[in-house]
């Protein structure tokens, strides 16, 4: 493939090239020398060097509960990024402000082996940033009734350890974190747990639910209720253009992006922009914001579908 | 929403803002400082640099800009990594990077009192110091927190008991206009003028969408305020005939012929020469 | 969410240890079945798969049984700026776990060893003059630990860094045995490692015949050892067989 550096051929990508004539420069090496205008000549087509139009995510799909040891888990794949979300319930005695409230504890984590950026021993930046985020979003939002993981008052309660790992860091890392966060909490079942002669909290197995001898369980409900689930989409401004979903490489050379969260109702759980050096105005903001009820929609879908393919299995 | 009378503890009305204090040039030994505070949130900003070379990973090709922050007490955590990565981002915004390649500036920003709007607090606080130290901006970053009452209200730069209250903040930065530092200047009745741009925005908790841009509205009216103070404390702290014998302020309103009007120059100079004087100001030595 | 309150995971009912007392016993008599069905030296199916993660310059994915693992390789790249000169090239390995990977939260962090195991492992299979005065990273992620890890991680490294491109004399393939009383199981799971009187791994280049690494611990008797190596000998070649159409897979697909 083939593209002249100095005439506007960056629409041929994706065509098939010709032979590498005189002054003529490979595709991946204008890209590489040259990204912005490798972008610009792309975006004045409104189209992306992935052949997706600009306001397109990439696809997305949700496997539920791949880690078998843990109580809710799912695998998120928004393009290649990839996330591993999956969450273990330890039993806490909860505090005395709020005895009949269970807590939850989100960590985003990203492994050495996510990107060449992290190293092990010089965690990535962005860590514990995603993960403040995470939690503000989460919290915030009220999806999850603290309330609902309360299992004795003031004596025992849930705490959800919520670990999203990123395996494949390849752009828009916080909407596929919260992406993952939401599916394993959609995933989690709730073991079935009694109280111990020394006061613990231990499951009871399924065998011997029906056996008259068990100790009185203490909780029944399996599935926590999710109100006003969270979705969010990440857009890059660049001049007049709207970029949705970035992958990494369009984050690295165009540096604005905006963040939008809205619940399931519409309402705005947070639109975050941290500095960049695009303004955003308020009818960009509103673009973004009309972008995101769109993708919440086919996440939505995306989500439901999973969950019933559970089901069905 | 038309209720306007919302009961704040410290009898102010919704859009009224804290008393706002700044004072620069306060340490000695870094290149530019400033304090500034919103009632008893007060936050002292240090600049060092730009000092040679940029961190692994950067782009050599431009500034860099590094932000630490010093929590009143204990150590950093989550919330104050967030802070630093927003600040750092919004200053990269605001300050013209080209100008120093392979350099960075550190910006070191000690908080003194969380009284509530920490975030914008130290942002104008890192602004004013940026000032302080002659380091190339392209505008000033002006910064305010508009609070969401449970009522539906919006009250602007709450303190921390009413952040605690209210059901969801947004702090917004905005770009200050470059129409009042020079009133003669033709009016940027563009389409879209710069100080209506966000350059950060950061919002906590749940509203409806109408709220957030009727925060926006709020919080741009508030900005232009606190953009007025800061023009003017920085006025009264210019030497406007080089006091020093170098120039403590470089930094120019965005149309950028104003700048050596701005400074009682009465001269001539291109967009070229003002950031060849500004770049030969600050390889100055300071006294 | 200053300071989290002190949690404890379920316990699987009070009668676990006596579980685990139990299973103790029974491991040692000749004859028991294995919780997975699997024969005393049949090893647990493999799936190997390449080009996990594409920010990485090659990497791997591993399934044995429960056991998961990623593995990604980067460089050879720039070494750190505070290495000596070196006319080889370096070699530079970390595995870490989820905290998710074993039953009980956050256990994973207790193999530190494994680190400088992988990169002993890996070393003497690697033709390091390739790469002078760059280092070559191997990072591994146990996603699930289930028995067996350490041989996974090193299968799994050795696809890896086949996949990146990096010169090796051969492909490394590693097994483990275990040892109750008179029995020899082959690839055992965690359950089965917790019991065990003592075990051996071997990590060898097939194609050559040479062994880059062998660990034991226990209990063992000289017959035993040989045994177990002949054992785990075979089970590598067969193994380095199943990578190495992995590879030709990926080559080709």
């Amino acid at each position: 493939m083939a593209a002249s550096s100095t005439s506007g051929s960056g629409r041929d990508i994706g065509g098939s090239g010709g032979g590498l004539a005189a002054g003529e420069m490979e595709v991946e090496a204008y890209r590489r020398l040259f990204p912005l205008p490798f972008y610009e000549r792309h975006l004045l087509d409104s189209v992306r060097p992935d052949a997706r139009p600009l306001h397109r995510a990439r696809d997305t799909s949700i496997a539920l509960g791949p880690v078998a040891s843990a109580d809710g888990s799912a695998l998120v794949k928004i393009g290649d990024t990839t996330m591993l979300a999956a969450i273990k319930l330890e039993v806490m005695t909860p505090s005395a402000d709020a005895p009949d409230e269970g807590s939850l504890a989100i960590e985003f984590h990203m492994p050495p082996i996510c990107s060449p950026i992290v190293r092990p021993g010089r965690p990535a930046e962005v860590a514990p940033v995603i993960s403040k985020q995470l939690s503000d979003v989460i919290v915030s939002s009220g999806m999850i009734n603290l309330k609902e993981l309360s299992l004795i008052s003031g004596k025992a309660a849930w705490m959800a350890y919520l670990d999203i790992y990123c395996l494949n860091a390849d752009g828009s890392l916080f909407d596929a974190a919260l992406l993952s966060a939401i599916s394993s909490f959609s995933h989690l079942q709730i073991p079935l747990v009694s109280l111990s002669d020394d006061g613990r909290v231990v499951a009871v197995p399924g065998d011997l639910l029906e056996d008259k001898s068990t100790p009185e369980l203490v909780n029944k409900e399996r599935k926590l209720l999710l109100h006003s689930i969270p979705f969010s989409l990440t857009c890059i401004l660049h001049k007049k253009y709207i970029l949705a979903d970035p992958t990494a490489e369009e984050e690295s050379i165009m540096e604005t992006s905006i963040t939008v969260v809205l619940d399931s109702s519409e309402r705005l759980v947070s639109i975050y922009k941290p500095g960049g050096s695009v303004l955003a105005h308020t009818s960009t903001v509103k673009d973004c914001i009309v972008l995101t009820k769109h993708r919440m929609k086919e996440l939505q879908n995306i989500l439901e579908d999973s969950l019933s393919a559970m089901e069905v299995v | 929403m038309g209720a306007m009378t919302v009961d704040r503890a410290d009898g102010r009305s919704a859009n009224q803002l804290r008393p706002l204090a700044c004072s620069r040039n306060i340490l000695h030994r870094a290149h530019g400082s400033a304090r500034w505070s919103q009632g008893d949130t007060i936050v002292l900003a240090a600049v060092y640099g730009p000092k040679a070379g940029t961190k692994k990973g950067e782009n050599p090709e431009k500034a860099s800009i590094e932000v630490i922050w010093k929590p009143k007490t204990g150590q950093i955590g989550k919330l104050e990594k967030e802070y630093e990565m927003i600040l750092k981002r919004t200053l990269q915004s605001v300050c013209l990077m080209t100008i120093h390649p392979n350099t960075t500036t550190s910006i070191i920003v000690q908080v003194f009192g969380d009284d509530g709007a920490l975030l914008p607090c130290a942002i104008n606080a890192s602004c004013a110091a940026l000032v302080d130290a002659g380091i190339p901006l392209k505008h000033l970053a002006v910064a305010i927190c508009c609070g969401l009452t449970e009522g539906g209200s919006v009250i602007l730069d709450p303190t921390r008991a009413e952040e605690q209250k209210i059901q969801a903040f947004a702090y917004l930065v905005f770009p200050n206009s470059p129409l009042s530092v020079l009133p003669s200047a033709p009016s940027a009745e563009d389409d879209a003028p710069i100080e209506n741009g966000i350059i950060t925005s950061v919002t906590h908790g749940v509203m409806p969408v109408v709220e957030y841009f009727n925060c926006l509205e709020r919080g741009r009216a508030a900005c232009a305020k606190i953009s007025e103070f800061h023009r003017r404390s920085l006025e009264s702290q210019v030497p406007v005939v080089a006091r020093k014998q170098t120039f403590e302020v470089l930094w120019w309103p965005h149309t950028l012929t104003a700048w050596p009007e701005f400074h009682g120059f009465a001269c001539n100079l291109s967009e070229a020469d003002v950031l060849t004087v500004a770049c030969c100001c600050m390889d100055m030595p300071r006294t | 969410m200053a300071t989290n309150p002190s949690t404890y995971a379920l316990s699987q009912s009070s009668e676990s240890k006596q579980r685990l007392q139990q299973r103790r016993r029974l491991f040692q008599e000749t004859d028991w079945t294995r919780s997975d069905g699997r024969s005393f030296h049949q090893c647990r199916p493999a799936f190997l798969r390449t080009g996990a993660t594409n920010a990485a310059s090659g990497s791997a994915y591993a399934e044995f049984g429960v056991t998961k693992v990623i593995v990604s390789v980067f460089g050879p790249r720039e070494s750190k700026k505070a290495m000596m000169y070196s006319g080889t090239g370096r070699l530079n390995c970390n595995v870490s776990y989820t905290t998710f990977s074993t039953p009980v939260r956050g256990q994973g962090s207790d193999h530190k060893e494994y680190s400088s195991m992988l990169h002993k492992a890996l070393e003497g299979a690697i033709i390091l003059e390739t790469f002078p005065k760059t280092t070559v990273d191997v990072f591994a992620l146990v996603l699930e630990s289930g028995g067996g890890d350490l041989p996974v991680i090193i299968t799994c490294a050795s696809l890896a860094l086949a996949d990146a491109g990096i010169m090796m004399y051969d492909l490394v393939a590693s097994v483990s045995v275990s040892c109750f009383g008179r029995n020899l199981v082959i690839d055992p799971t965690s359950e089965e490692e917790a019991c065990q009187d003592g075990a051996l791994m071997i990590t060898c280049m097939p194609a050559r015949n040479e062994v880059t690494q062998l660990t034991l611990t226990g209990e063992w008797t000289t017959a035993k050892i040989n045994e177990a190596m002949e054992l785990c000998l075979d089970a590598c070649s067969k193994l380095a067989e199943v990578v190495r159409s992995c590879l030709k897979e990926a080559a080709s697909g």
